[in-house]
């Protein structure tokens, strides 16, 4: 648990780096702030193998094993992108604090030990959620993606531009990276569901069961493919794409955490019933 | 006017606000009580707002899946999807045709944003790039004069395999609808099952075609097992009228031909029998009781009514009975025998055990557990998992599969050989600059210039 609270103090800390050399036009803060974010995923690593030993099993069941490891998918991520191309480190301004609110929010659930439940002792398990996480992932990141060009190209307006939007890549490639993202998020995310559904059949007795968070899923991947349709066919990009992008991730949060919060009557929530 | 509705029911415009709608659509049944899934809040709902309850019933927009709005979108979505799949069918077969026409000058050639010029080194002729450039993935037609070259030249097919996909899977939801059958069926320890309609509790759903679940077998034995509160399994082990032996648990359904029986539900089905003061028996029998989980459950005998309360897990607490936990380390039941609705006796009762009735002695003989099976039949399934599986692929070639063309020209300036070349790709420039870029180097032998 230590190293979850480590990762968490080191999260907000280079969170609060990040803003700041956005607000006060320090570009060169951000690569230090970038280590710090690395040095939180070490931690963030340890606590999710601490949690592997005590339990002996992934922890992918409950909100607060959520929570962990699909905090640690957006993380790596983050660092993966930012690693591959430097002008992507700053993706981590908008994706940070999604992962410290998820992170919040899985500790206000229950943090405790608990063997696995019946309901998830099958492989199914791991295909559905490892290709979920990659999904969350990557959306969040086209979100933020989304959020840096619309910072961008607001900037580019302005009579003295901020030199901090120098280090972020050209709004040409933010705008295909928007794309990239929301591609690879929607591939992996038709897997989860397909997936999902297998799962469900065996457990349920249905391949799919209009429970509240399939329904939501659908909705989200209906969203998505739906934005991938207006880039590819009607050429939607830029502004248009990067606002709905944004927009678009509210319908995986509700999916992931939103749909418990208001129904307990949902089937996602593993129980035997 | 044909061609105008032709026009507007097969536009990328209409696919929109149809993807749009049944969104909406799903959103609304999220909000609208669903007159299946929650009938006392639903006709609490009409009693105190009969007005709207009425209009959204107009609609039936409270049996939100099968109402006529869903499925009047639902038909124009696929009939949206045949009319877009018949009139790309030309344009998929024009697009993966490799024909001269597509040659065009690298200089010159329009919608080629990637542009480059490369020395050939010594040695190097016009050939060998081809050759090169076939090596690393491209279709390619002309010569080293002029050509055309398309990498994933068949990926255009991706999008007619997508919407294929469409179809296979309403075609298997379409199949299983009219072959499902689903039922619930409770079974305890011991008892036989043999696929009889009476068997199984009320309501199951027949099919439209086909017929009932063949199956035959027995209950060996049922075993809970529960780690700190937690559920972590179920053995059941039922043996088929061959002989054989299968296992059930959570995530692992019996499974016959197209029907599966899969765990639903737990209860303990204790073997009650009733004594009178002589020590004759004169009532008794297992009851399929629903009592895990602290629910109260009911059976009679002699015209006495037992309630009675099942604890795994026994303990008292404050006076009051309860259980320390879920695991079933101390089962009893805490019975209450009522005649005319007046309680004439109370107790604690546990395997082997007996209370004192008004007279009568109720003894617990046995104390197994029964499941209930939730039981599918369908023919559909393997219709839908072929869509999904196409579905996925087809995303796949598509979008990660995408194609680069490229139009290119090996020509002789000032005694030495330059390779000529533009470049294109769908959805991704950035990217397709970066491989147009690494590909030609590598052609050349990375003496590029461009």
């Amino acid at each position: 648990m230590i190293f979850y609270w480590v990762a968490l103090v080191i999260y907000s800390l280079a969170c609060g780096g990040f803003l700041y050399s956005f607000i006060f036009k320090n570009p060169r803060f951000m690569p230090k702030m970038t280590v710090l974010f690395a040095i939180g995923c070490v931690a963030h690593t340890i606590a999710i193998v601490a949690r592997f030993n005590a339990t002996g099993h992934l922890p992918w069941s409950g909100h607060y094993e959520y929570a962990l490891m699909g905090g640690w998918f957006i993380v790596c991520a983050t660092l993966w992108v930012g690693w591959r191309n430097r002008e992507l480190q700053a993706l981590a301004i908008a994706t940070l604090p999604v992962v410290i609110i998820m992170l919040g929010y899985g500790y206000m659930q229950n943090p405790g030990l608990t063997p696995k439940a019946a309901s998830l002792k099958t492989i199914w398990l791991y295909i559905h959620v490892y290709f979920a996480w990659l999904a969350f992932g990557a959306y969040t990141l086209a979100m933020a993606a989304g959020v840096l060009y619309l910072m961008k190209s607001k900037n580019s307006l302005r009579p003295v531009p901020n030199e901090v939007y120098e280090r972020f890549p050209s709004l040409e490639l933010l705008d295909e990276l928007i794309f990239r993202y929301l591609v690879f998020g929607f591939i992996t995310d038709t897997i989860m569901m397909a997936a999902g559904s297998l799962w469900a059949k065996d457990l349920w007795g249905g391949y799919w069961n209009w429970d509240p968070v399939e329904t939501w899923s659908l909705i989200s991947w209906v969203t998505y493919g739906l934005l991938i349709h207006l880039r590819v066919t009607f050429g939607w990009h830029e502004k248009r794409l990067a606002w709905l992008a944004i927009a678009a991730l509210s319908t995986v949060i509700i999916s992931f955490f939103g749909i418990n919060l208001v129904v307990d009557t949902s089937l996602h929530v593993f129980q035997v019933r | 006017m044909m061609k105008k509705i032709i026009k507007s029911f097969s536009s990328p415009r209409f696919t929109i606000a149809l993807i749009c709608l049944l969104g909406g659509i799903f959103a609304i049944g999220l909000w609208v009580p669903q007159k299946d899934l929650l009938r006392d809040i639903y006709f609490e709902w009409r009693k105190n707002s009969p007005g709207l309850v009425s209009f959204l019933d107009f609609f039936q927009l409270t049996s939100i899946y099968t109402s006529w709005v869903t499925l009047t979108l639902w038909i124009c979505f696929f009939v949206n999807l045949s009319l877009v799949l018949w009139q790309r069918i030309p344009m998929v077969k024009k697009r993966i045709e490799l024909s001269e026409t597509r040659i065009a000058p690298p200089e010159t050639a329009p919608g080629y944003p990637f542009h480059a010029t490369y020395p050939l080194p010594a040695g190097m002729d016009g050939a060998t790039v081809l050759r090169l450039l076939a090596g690393r993935g491209y279709a390619l037609i002309g010569n080293a004069s002029a050509f055309y070259g398309v990498k994933n030249r068949y990926s255009p097919l991706a999008f007619a395999l997508f919407h294929i996909s469409f179809y296979l899977i309403m075609l298997g939801g379409l199949v299983s609808f009219y072959t499902r059958f689903t039922g619930y069926v409770d079974l305890a320890q011991g008892e036989q099952f043999n696929g009889e309609l009476v068997q199984y509790n009320q309501y199951p759903r027949l099919p439209k075609i086909g017929s009932l679940p063949e199956a035959s077998f027995t209950i060996k034995s049922i075993m809970p097992h529960v780690d700190h509160n937690t559920p972590t399994g179920i053995d059941v082990v039922l043996v088929d009228k061959g002989g054989n032996e299968h296992s059930v648990d959570i995530n692992r359904p019996y499974t016959t031909g197209p029907s599966s029986f899969v765990f639903n539900h737990l209860g303990v089905a204790p073997l009650f029998v009733l004594k009178d003061a002589t020590g004759k028996e004169i009532g008794g029998s297992y009851f399929k009781l629903d009592v895990v989980k602290g629910k109260e459950d009911t059976f009679r005998l002699r015209g006495i009514v037992f309630r009675a309360r099942y604890y795994p897990d026994y303990t008292v607490q404050d006076g009051k009975p309860t259980t320390k936990s879920m695991e079933f380390n101390n089962p009893v039941f805490v019975v209450v025998a009522e005649r005319d609705r007046k309680k004439i006796a109370e107790s604690t009762i546990t395997k082997n055990g007996s209370m004192e009735v008004a007279g009568y002695q109720l003894e617990m003989r046995d104390m197994p557990f029964w499941v209930r099976f939730y039981v599918d039949k369908q023919r559909g399934l393997p219709i839908i998992y072929a869509g999904y599986f196409i579905a996925s692929i087809a995303l796949i070639w598509r979008l990660i599969f995408f194609r680069r063309e490229i139009v290119g020209a090996v020509r002789e300036q000032e005694g030495s050989l330059f390779l000529i070349v533009a470049g294109r790709s769908e959805y991704y420039k950035n990217l397709a600059v970066e491989e147009f870029t690494k590909t030609f180097r590598e052609v050349v032998g990375k003496r590029a210039d461009g």
